[in-house]
Parts: structure tokens; C-alpha cells; sequence
């Protein structure tokens, strides 16, 4: 087998910024797309190391430049920080690495430059800038709702005073990106002006055109399966069948849940351009585009066969891919790796977009859903999107909120889990998934149909899932603990986990993982090499040695065989578990404090999205999150 | 990062109306070449583009050779002349978006305030969007090497003087005398973006929109740095005829493979013996099948890179079948095929502009690309690359491109163009 000879390429993003300016939000949002597309990103928050060494709850004169011994402490985080990360590119063969702080004088950012540079590390720094005084005032009232520094604080009043104090102490010091020989972008309103200074490389100038794609106007995307087809029916995969009676009824149903939603609002409908979805999204009176790269999974020679006959004519196929279904690609096919790339431009696509509804296919909208909610790779292939049923999403600045619309028109089940999928789960992410969720270790990620909703259309279950966490469990959480999904009743009941007592940035057990898998991953590259192929019906060998190394995303080699883990800090690395208990379990009151009054904001539960008109392009919006990266 | 290319019944793209982009830069700012590349993409997208440049209508307009004197902003007796030629070519971008093109490309200096914004405002009366792409360049070396490469040989200077330095100097002129009444955009309310010296620095104010985000990610992966990209088809396969199989190479593609690595080490050699390039790294580009990725396998030094969207054309539901089984089984599809062999798409499998969708990330960073390239590919894939580097048409042309096998295609990208050789790869000697 060919051996990838990528170039190694390590870039890290030093945010540039003062508080309640996005830079969180960027990072947090850049790593997300990044692991997504199979680069292995991780993002080092300066705030909580200094959270951890000198506790959350410090008033703004905490940041007083003149406040000596403070200024001490704070410096302490950002170097051991800057450390941590320094280590992963080294130790762990991180490619993209974030460092979230507000490094807000020229010196600072000099000195974190040269260390980087000197370890062969390319440095770009991302500049986040506000001139619009209600742009930063809708910021610094999500302060209460987003930063751990001020759980627990009731008057929103004194929180406001006081951020703003801690601001004014960094517009002391604050020296905006003037290092004409640094790669930087520097982006003034959320993307209204853009510098982009330097740049070296292609994968830099992705992350520069992903940035440039985000908007922060409130908006929603539906996903629907096609409604039941033929093929549904009698179990076979793939094919380009048409849909079924039942199938047909939900084609009919749709629009009026649809219409339901959009109030009016203009709405963009998607489809693949298989028959089934074309005929899915027939009656909905809204324009429509067709994707190519919508289209289902390709089983390649395995299309048009049931799961029994593809068992009986390609067992060693079969269970291959019960082994990595993320990775397995069909033969003359492709692999759920391959979908994921080739829906890179519809992502890129769905970030500029306003609201739109996708019609697609089971393993696409998985794709797709793992992007806005941060599944795993191991997870993604497993994620349960049953028919004749519509998720909504709204993003939200720091995570995505989801509700679920299950028709009561009957459709077959085309779910199939993994018979070896438990124990794998447990190999692999025990130790993580036990920490957010004791209960759900082991558990596939499946959406269990009856737990999440009664089967009755008339009253659509809406599902809680505001992100944050609490601080040591964003380290460690996975989807699983964010999403509907996976478990509604998590979400309901309070808090997700115990706080784990470890340092959340040592994390042995994540650490872990990728060298688990290389192991793996080779020990499989030896079997394969060590059995010849005696006939060419003998898929094992003969197909898994043909099967050159994945994917290679923007010149970055990437482990073969096995996807990089992620190391995923949840959506919202920062804030407080008792104000999740406080959400979670009032859900549907919601954060009426910080909706209100702004830019028009109805101050609806979080959950009725139908209630959030959309604003014009480039308007404010209270979704501007807070940042809160301070050292 | 492919674009849509689903066209409503105007001829337009589904979520974008017209859209001018005018150049602004004094001469030797690499603003014409930009605009080539500019409309070259755009064409290659779908997107209905084409580039007008001022030049042009200034030689229809007086026929003889004209030297710098001529250029100078103060020279008043040639002012009606400038501007004459300048507004004909504005007028012929105008009619060309009221008449359905999407993007014009008006290749002029446009160098002052007052006449972009005469400019912007005879747009927008048309309800057309504007985007300005300012092209500055401070490092005299840059400008230099413009005025060299592509100056010496742009139809104006080569029609006044046969001798190149004489070119050069009076084109160094016309810039002098331009130089004082340059103004540089600084005009935030503007929708612009600003390359400092190509790919230095570049400032993006207020553009907005699905194309125009398109041509900013596009612009930051232009350079101008000369480097070679090779084409050459996979090796024959054990079975040639069927997608599906991913066969193995045959004993003939193992042949080809050695050969090929043979004839380009022998090409780059030579070329740096005439100090023409080929010293850089050879970087190979291969699908994931595995006719592709062996193919690469006698190169033994160069870092190979597996690419998913370097797959060959999907064939659908009639892989493997002949023209003639294709006929008879599926007339109708067979027929649709033939009428639109660029668009039409087979059941299950892809038409070519499904391809190109696909193939735009190479083509990006392709173009990004500062060292030398070898892609081994399908000859349905290395058809739309090549159309996108010659700027063909690709409707009319891609399907039918040829793409033979014995042949390494050899293209080195410059201003005006490519520079094309076909070097033969025979497999007996």
C-alpha cells in the first residue's frame, strides 16, 4: 500500500479581540467544521486556566492592568495554556489549534509568534473588532447567559457594570493587529470588513473563506428524510425508486408543517436529485434547488440489494463495516468519510444561507446533523433519522437548538444498529461518555422513537437542548450529551454529569484515543498484508488492501484507516451547571432577559422558534455570543 | 465550495443577479490578468462571465500606435479619446448584463473617485450590483516583473517599437505620468476588494452575496508565480470497461506507469537545463481507485496525495455497457444523452457539470498550488481540468475533449494564457 506523504502543516489561530467580541464563538465554530472535515482541531481556552487557578467568580478589578498580582496569575494561565497546546501539536499531531484569549498587546502577540515559530508551527492570527456599539452591548448582555465568571449572579445590572469595567480595563492596553509581516485576519462586524494579511497556505485560506461565510442572522434548516419509498419497503439499499403510498402521504402532509414554521418567511427548499426526494418536496410551494451532492450514500455493488442478501454474497464486506462503518467504503461505492467531503460546499453553502429545507437521504442528513451537533465520527454513521419525520435547527451562538415533528403517517424502520456496536462504544469512549452521561455508556446513538415523542403529529415535542454543560464536562462531552437525539431525557433532567475532579485539560482518556486507533489501524494494515488474496472473490484482502489511505483534506495527511478522533470541547466550553439545571429544567420559559428588547427580539421560549422573525443581513443580533477567552 | 450551477429560466444562476466587477489599478498591476483568471472561473463555474477591457476599445477607436504622451492624465488634446474608449467599453458591460451575462468584468484603471463613482452610479440605475477589485502594488519588483512578462508583449507597446527595452521604457513612462493621479479606493461605503501586491495583503469591504464571496476565496488562492501542471491518464486496468470493479493495473498499465515516470523525470531534467523550471518538488494528485494510485507508484520520491474527487466520471446504471447495449436498453436516456452530452446525467451516475461541481476544490487549490503538479486521473476528469485551465466553453467542449493515453499533457499557467506541450509516452521503445 501506498504510503501518504502529506505535508505536515500545523497552524495555530491566536484570537485577537477584546471581551464580547465573538472570539469564542469564531473558534469554537472554525474547530467545529475543521473536525468535521477530518482535520484534527482543537481549541485552548486561556479563561479556563484561569477560572481554574483563580476561580471563576472575580470582579472586573481582576483585570485592572495595575493590579500586579493578578496581572501575575493571568499571565500564569496564558503560558501554561499556550504550553498545553504546544504539547498537542507536538505530542498528539494536532493540525489546526486555537488559542482563545484576548492577546491584546503587540508584545504578547510577538512573544506567542516566536514560540510557535519556533517550533515549526505556522501562526495566524484572527482579529475580531466591533465598532457598532449595539453589536457589543447585545454582546455583553448574553454575559450573564454564557460565562461561568458570573453564575450565580441574579441582577443582570451589576453583571453589565461590571463587564464593562473589565472591558475598559483591556481598551487600556488594547493594541489593534499592526504586524504588517504577521499572517492575520482582522474582521470588523461580524465579516462587514475583512483584512486578510499574509496568507500562507491553502488550509489557512479555508479557514479564511469559513469565516467569512459566518452570519449570526437568526434563521432555521429543516431536515427531512424522503418519504417512504419502494424500496424502503422491501429492505433495499440505495436505488432510485419512487415513493410509496404512504411515502406519497407525507409528501402531501409536509407542507402544511412547514408553512406552520416559515409564518410567511422565505424558505429555500433542497433536494437531492434522486426521485424520491423530488417527489417528497413536490407540494411545497417554495423554490427549489437540486444537489448532486445531496444524493444517498453510493452502495456501489451493494445497491439495489437487501441487507440479508448483501450479508450472503459479501460477508467479509458485511463486516467490515460493523467494524468502521464511518471509514468502510462499498466496493465500487463509497464510505460515509466520502459523504462528508462531498458535502463540504453544501455545509459552506448552509452557513451563508438564511432558512432552508433539506430533503435528503438517511446517511447524508446524518452527515449533515453530525456537523451542527459534533458527533464523533464513530457515532455519526449511527445517528437515528426515522422517515416521515422533520427536524428543525436553530443555531444558536453557541450550539444548535433541535425539535422534532414525527407525522403520524406509518413508515417502515430502516435503522439498523450495529451488533457490535455496544462493546466498541465502550472500548472507545467509555471513559468520555461516562463522564457526561453515565447512563447512556455503551448506548448507540440512536434516536429512540418512543422516548421522544407520542407518535402524534397534532403536538409536536419540542426538545431542550441548550448546550452548555459545565465547565470540567464541555472538556469531555460528546454530542451525546447535547443532543435530542440521543437522549431527550438528559437534557430535561437536570444536570448531565457529575463534574469530573480531573483536570478537564489533561485529559488522559482523549488522549488516549488516537493512539488506540493508529494501533488498531495497523494492526488491521498487517493482517490485510499478511493474508494474500487467493481469489478475487475474497473481499477481505482484497478489498480493504485496495482501498488506498482516505481522504487527504487540504494537503493535511490524516492517520489512514482510522478518522482522527475529535477532541471535542463541547459547543459552549464555558459555563455553569447550575444555570443548565435552571434552563433545562424551566425549558420552556427560557432566557427572556437577554431575548428581550434587543434589535426585536421577541422574547419567546427559546424553543418557539417560529416567534424569531428574521432580521435583514448584517443587522445586530443578540446571538453575537460572548466571548469570554480573557487571560 | 462548488458552486450551484442550477440556472432559472433567465439564463442566471438561482440565487444571484448581475454583477460588475470593475478593475481598478494603474497599468502594470496585473488588473487584465486578474480579470482573465476572474472570467476564466467564472466561465469554467457555469456562471455566464466575460471581461471587457478598455484597451480594446481604445484601438478600435484610433488605429494607429499611440506612446505614453498619449496616457499621460494631463495630456487634454487625448482626454475625449480616453474617455470615449473608456464609456464604450462601460456601455458594452451594460449591455452585455442587460442581455442576460451575469458578470461583466470591466477592465479599466478607473483610477479616480469621480469616475467610479460614475461609474457605480450608472449601475445601479440598472439595478446591478457592483463589486470593485483594486490591485495595488507597492514593491517595485512586482511591477517590474509585470511590465516584463506581460507588458512586453500586450498589443499596445509591441505595436509601437519591435525593441523590448524601448517598449519597457516607454511603458515605465506611461506609468510615471499616471502615478500622481492615481487615487486608491478609500471609500468604505464601497463594496471592494483589495489585492496588495497579488497575494500580500488583502482587504474585503462589504461584499456580500454568493458569487462575489466566490471571487474573494478565489483571488486569495490566485498567484502569479510560475510553476507546471502535468496531466496523464490512469493506467489500463484489468478491467477497463467497468466503474464499479476498481480493478487492478494490467500488465500494459504497469508498463505505462514505469514509462511515464521515465518520460517526465527525463522532461523536468531537461527543462532545467534550459532554466525553464523543473527543479520544484513533484507533488502527485491520484483518485482513490486503484489504477489511479498505482499508476503513481514508480515515482518513488514524490509525495502522492489520494484524492475522493479525483474519481472518475460515475457512470450510473450503465456502467460497463457499450454504446450499443446502452441503446437498447435505455433509448430515451440514450438519446437525451446525446443531445446534451455535458448536462445529461445517466440514472445514478453523473453528468459532466456534475464533475466539474465536484472538481472545483482541486481546481482551487490548484491554483494555490506553487509547485509543480502531476494529476493522474480519468480521461473524463482530466478533460474538465484541462477546459478549465484553456478557458473553454465547457458545455460545448469537455465531453468530447481528447485525452489520449500515450500522451502527457504539459501546461504552464501565464498571464495571457497557457503554454501547452504534448510529450509522447511510448510504451515500447
Amino acid at each position: 500500500m501506498p504510503y501518504v506523504i502529506g505535508s505536515s502543516v500545523q497552524l495555530a489561530c491566536i484570537m485577537v479581540g477584546l471581551p464580547a467580541r465573538g472570539k469564542t464563538y469564531i473558534a469554537q465554530k472554525a474547530s467545529r467544521y475543521l473536525q468535521w472535515i477530518g482535520i484534527p482541531t482543537r481549541v485552548f481556552n486561556v479563561g479556563q486556566y484561569r477560572r481554574k487557578l483563580a476561580g471563576a467568580h472575580q470582579d472586573h478589578s481582576f483585570f485592572d492592568p495595575t493590579n500586579a498580582e493578578a496581572v501575575k496569575q493571568r499571565l500564569q494561565c496564558a503560558f501554561e495554556a499556550l504550553g498545553d497546546m504546544i504539547k498537542w501539536f507536538k505530542e498528539d499531531k494536532g493540525i489546526v489549534g486555537f488559542y482563545d484569549a484576548t492577546n491584546s498587546t503587540v508584545a504578547r502577540r510577538e512573544v506567542i509568534r516566536k514560540r510557535l515559530e519556533a517550533q515549526g508551527i505556522q501562526v495566524m492570527f484572527i482579529e475580531s473588532m466591533c465598532d457598532d456599539e449595539s453589536l457589543v452591548l447585545s454582546n455583553i448582555t448574553q454575559v450573564k447567559r454564557n460565562s461561568p465568571d458570573y453564575a450565580g449572579e441574579v441582577d443582570p445590572e451589576t453583571v453589565i457594570d461590571d463587564f464593562r469595567a473589565r472591558i475598559a480595563h483591556y481598551e487600556t492596553v488594547y493594541e489593534t493587529i499592526t504586524e504588517d509581516d504577521a499572517t492575520f485576519v482582522k474582521m470588523l462586524n461580524v465579516g462587514s470588513r475583512v483584512i486578510i494579511n499574509r496568507i500562507q497556505g491553502y488550509l489557512q485560506s479555508r479557514v479564511v473563506y469559513y469565516l467569512m461565510n459566518l452570519h449570526i442572522t437568526p434563521r432555521s434548516i429543516f431536515f427531512s428524510r424522503h418519504g417512504e419509498s419502494l424500496y424502503n419497503i422491501t429492505g433495499k439499499l440505495g436505488g432510485d425508486s419512487d415513493l410509496s403510498p404512504r411515502g406519497l402521504k407525507y409528501a402531501e402532509a409536509l407542507p402544511g408543517l412547514i408553512a406552520k414554521h416559515m409564518d410567511g418567511q422565505k424558505l429555500t427548499v433542497w433536494t437531492s436529485t434522486l426521485r424520491r426526494t423530488i417527489q417528497t418536496g413536490q407540494y411545497l410551494p417554495y423554490p427549489k434547488l437540486q444537489w448532486k451532492a445531496l444524493d444517498e450514500l453510493d452502495a456501489g455493488v451493494c445497491d439495489g440489494l437487501t441487507y440479508e442478501e448483501v450479508e450472503d454474497q459479501y460477508p467479509e464486506d458485511f463486516a467490515l463495516r460493523d467494524d468502521d462503518k464511518f471509514n468502510y467504503r462499498y466496493r465500487g461505492g463509497e464510505s460515509y468519510r466520502d459523504v462528508v467531503l462531498r458535502l463540504e460546499p453544501v455545509i459552506m453553502e448552509l452557513e451563508r444561507q438564511h432558512n432552508i429545507l433539506i430533503v435528503s437521504h438517511q446517511a447524508v442528513l446524518r452527515c449533515i446533523y453530525a456537523y451542527y451537533l459534533n458527533y464523533t465520527p464513530d457515532e455519526l454513521p449511527y445517528i437515528k433519522i426515522p422517515l416521515h419525520t422533520v427536524l428543525k435547527l436553530t443555531p444558536r451562538a453557541y450550539g444548535c437548538d433541535v425539535e422534532l415533528y414525527k407525522f403520524d403517517i406509518e413508515a417502515v424502520d430502516t435503522y439498523r444498529a450495529n451488533p457490535k456496536r455496544p462493546s466498541s462504544l465502550r472500548r472507545l469512549g467509555s471513559q468520555r461518555r461516562s463522564t457526561s452521561s453515565p447512563t447512556m455508556a455503551g448506548q448507540p446513538p440512536a434516536l429512540r422513537r418512543n422516548q421522544l415523542n407520542s407518535g402524534v403529529i397534532s403536538s409536536p415535542q419540542t426538545l431542550v437542548c441548550v448546550t452548555p454543560p459545565t465547565e470540567e464536562v464541555t472538556q469531555v462531552s460528546t454530542p451525546m450529551a447535547q443532543s435530542p437525539l440521543l437522549q431527550p431525557q438528559t437534557s430535561a433532567n437536570g444536570p448531565r454529569s457529575a463534574s469530573s475532579p480531573t483536570s478537564p485539560l489533561l485529559r488522559p482518556s482523549t488522549n488516549l484515543l488516537p493512539k488506540l486507533a493508529l494501533e488498531q489501524a495497523h494492526q488491521k494494515a498487517e493482517n490485510m498484508n499478511a493474508s494474500a488474496p487467493p481469489s478475487p472473490q475474497l473481499s477481505v484482502s482484497t478489498k480493504t488492501s485496495k482501498v488506498p489511505p482516505v481522504d487527504i483534506v487540504n494537503g493535511v495527511g490524516v492517520t489512514p484507516l482510522k478518522p482522527p478522533f475529535s477532541f471535542t470541547f463541547s459547543d459552549a466550553p464555558d459555563s455553569a451547571t447550575d444555570r443548565l439545571e435552571k434552563e433545562s429544567s424551566s425549558s420552556d420559559e427560557g432566557p427572556s432577559e437577554s431575548n428581550g428588547g434587543i434589535n426585536g427580539v421577541s422574547a419567546s421560549p427559546v424553543m418557539t422558534t417560529t416567534a424569531i422573525p428574521t432580521i435583514a443581513t448584517r443587522q445586530p443580533s443578540p446571538l453575537l455570543p460572548l466571548t469570554d477567552g480573557n487571560e | 465550495m462548488a458552486a450551484q450551477l442550477y440556472k432559472t429560466e433567465s439564463g442566471r444562476l438561482f440565487h444571484a443577479g448581475a454583477i460588475a466587477i470593475i478593475m481598478v489599478g494603474l497599468p502594470a498591476r496585473g488588473k487584465t490578468h486578474i480579470s482573465r483568471a476572474l472570467c476564466r472561473y467564472l466561465c469554467w463555474l457555469g456562471v455566464k462571465t466575460k471581461a471587457f477591457h478598455v484597451g480594446h476599445y481604445r484601438r478600435k477607436l484610433i488605429r494607429h500606435t499611440v506612446s505614453h504622451d498619449f496616457f499621460d492624465p494631463a495630456n487634454t488634446a487625448t482626454a475625449d479619446v480616453r474617455l470615449e474608449a473608456a464609456n464604450a467599453c462601460l456601455e458594452a458591460v451594460m449591455e452585455y448584463l442587460l442581455e442576460g451575462g451575469q458578470v461583466g468584468i470591466y477592465d479599466g484603471s478607473n483610477a479616480t473617485r469621480d469616475r467610479r463613482q460614475y461609474v457605480l452610479n450608472r449601475f445601479r440605475k440598472e439595478n446591478i450590483q457592483v463589486v470593485f477589485v483594486e490591485s495595488i502594488c507597492n514593491d517595485p519588483k512586482i511591477v517590474e516583473a509585470n511590465i516584463r512578462s506581460v507588458k512586453a508583449s500586450s498589443k499596445d507597446v509591441r505595436a509601437i517599437m519591435t525593441r523590448t527595452e524601448a517598449a519597457i521604457t516607454d511603458f515605465q513612462k506611461r506609468i510615471q505620468v499616471s502615478e500622481p493621479h492615481y487615487q486608491a479606493i478609500d471609500d468604505d461605503s464601497l463594496s471592494y476588494i483589495k489585492l496588495i501586491n497579488v497575494d500580500q495583503q488583502i482587504i474585503v469591504n462589504d461584499v456580500q452575496g454568493f458569487l462575489p464571496s466566490r471571487i474573494v476565496f478565489y483571488l486569495m488562492n490566485l498567484h502569479t508565480a510560475p510553476r507546471t501542471v502535468y496531466f496523464a491518464r490512469n493506467g489500463e486496468s484489468t478491467q477497463e470497461n467497468l466503474y464499479k470493479a476498481d480493478a487492478p493495473l494490467s500488465k500494459d498499465g504497469h508498463k505505462y506507469a514505469q514509462r511515464l515516470q521515465q518520460v517526465i523525470a527525463q522532461r523536468r531534467k531537461k527543462r532545467v537545463a534550459l532554466d525553464d523550471g523543473g527543479d520544484s518538488v513533484l507533488k502527485i494528485w491520484t483518485s482513490t481507485q486503484q489504477y489511479s494510485y498505482s499508476t503513481a507508484e514508480y515515482f518513488s520520491s514524490c509525495p502522492v496525495r489520494y484524492r475522493r474527487s479525483l474519481q472518475d466520471i460515475n457512470p450510473g446504471v450503465v456502467d460497463g455497457m457499450s454504446a450499443k447495449e446502452i441503446q437498447d436498453k435505455y433509448p430515451h436516456e440514450f438519446e437525451q444523452h446525446l443531445k446534451d452530452p455535458y448536462r445529461h446525467r445517466y440514472p445514478r451516475g453523473e453528468s459532466y457539470h456534475d464533475l466539474a461541481v465536484r472538481l472545483e476544490p482541486v481546481i482551487l487549490e490548484l491554483e494555490h498550488e506553487k509547485q509543480d503538479v502531476l494529476i493522474i486521473a480519468h480521461e473524463s476528469v482530466l478533460r474538465c481540468l484541462y477546459a478549465y485551465f484553456r478557458g473553454l466553453q465547457p458545455e460545448q467542449i469537455i465531453p468530447s475533449l481528447a485525452m489520449p493515453r500515450n500522451t502527457l499533457l504539459e501546461i504552464t499557467p501565464s498571464a495571457y494564457g497557457i503554454k501547452e506541450n504534448k510529450i509522447g509516452i511510448p510504451l515500447s521503445d
